[in-house]
């Protein structure tokens, strides 16, 4: 066990400056729904909601859009909302 | 009491009278609950994004309710069985909002 923590910790060291970490930039962006002026989730709202799916009509994950785990799980939940609707497609073209 | 949002479409060729009779079903089951409409808003006719009982286009009606859970269940247990009805969805609410959504028609 020991050994393998020592590995770990190398190989983050290693690698910091690499191809294959994120770059700073983007992990420090911050939510867009979240804070003071972030426009409310709602199902009616179907500009908003189509920023967050794809062509094909596919929730767009949060590691893409950087959207909090809370906020995502409201914007998937309002998405289907506006899907059962026919506001929005199940399925794109 | 519960704040219900209920969204029902209906097939575009209705004629008044039809619409009507539906709202005058409606009202109907809302008076022997207790129950009242507090808002409506109406969304126009709009373009369905995929094609429900073989008809591209709705009519959206969309109504506020104050009334409890049985009142919900009513509602929609006419409007499966009615042929006029292409949809629905009914939402509870903690608030009913003031201002019009986005999808009221503008005209």
């Amino acid at each position: 066990m020991m050994k393998r923590k020592k590995d770990k910790k190398k190989f983050n060291k290693n690698n910091s400056n690499s191809l294959f970490n994120k770059s700073n930039q983007r992990q420090n962006k911050s939510c867009p729904l979240s804070g003071k002026n972030a426009p409310e989730i709602n199902y009616k709202n179907l500009k908003l909601l189509k920023k967050y799916v794809s062509d094909t009509a596919k929730i767009l994950p949060s590691r893409i859009t950087n959207v909090s785990l809370g906020k995502q799980k409201k914007l998937s939940l309002e998405i289907k909302k506006a899907r059962a609707l026919a506001l929005m497609p199940y399925v794109g073209e | 009491m519960n704040y219900y949002e209920h969204t029902y479409i209906t097939a575009p060729e209705l004629n008044n009278q039809d619409l009507d009779n539906i709202r005058k079903k409606i009202n109907e089951i809302l008076e022997k609950n207790e129950s009242k409409i507090v808002r409506e808003e109406d969304w126009g006719v709009r373009t369905l994004a995929y094609q429900i009982k073989k008809s591209s286009k709705g009519k959206y009606n969309n109504i506020y309710i104050q009334g409890n859970n049985k009142v919900i269940k009513e509602i929609e247990n006419f409007e499966r069985y009615d042929e006029r009805v292409l949809k629905f969805l009914s939402i509870r609410i903690k608030k009913i909002p003031e201002e019009n959504s986005e999808l009221v028609k503008s005209t």
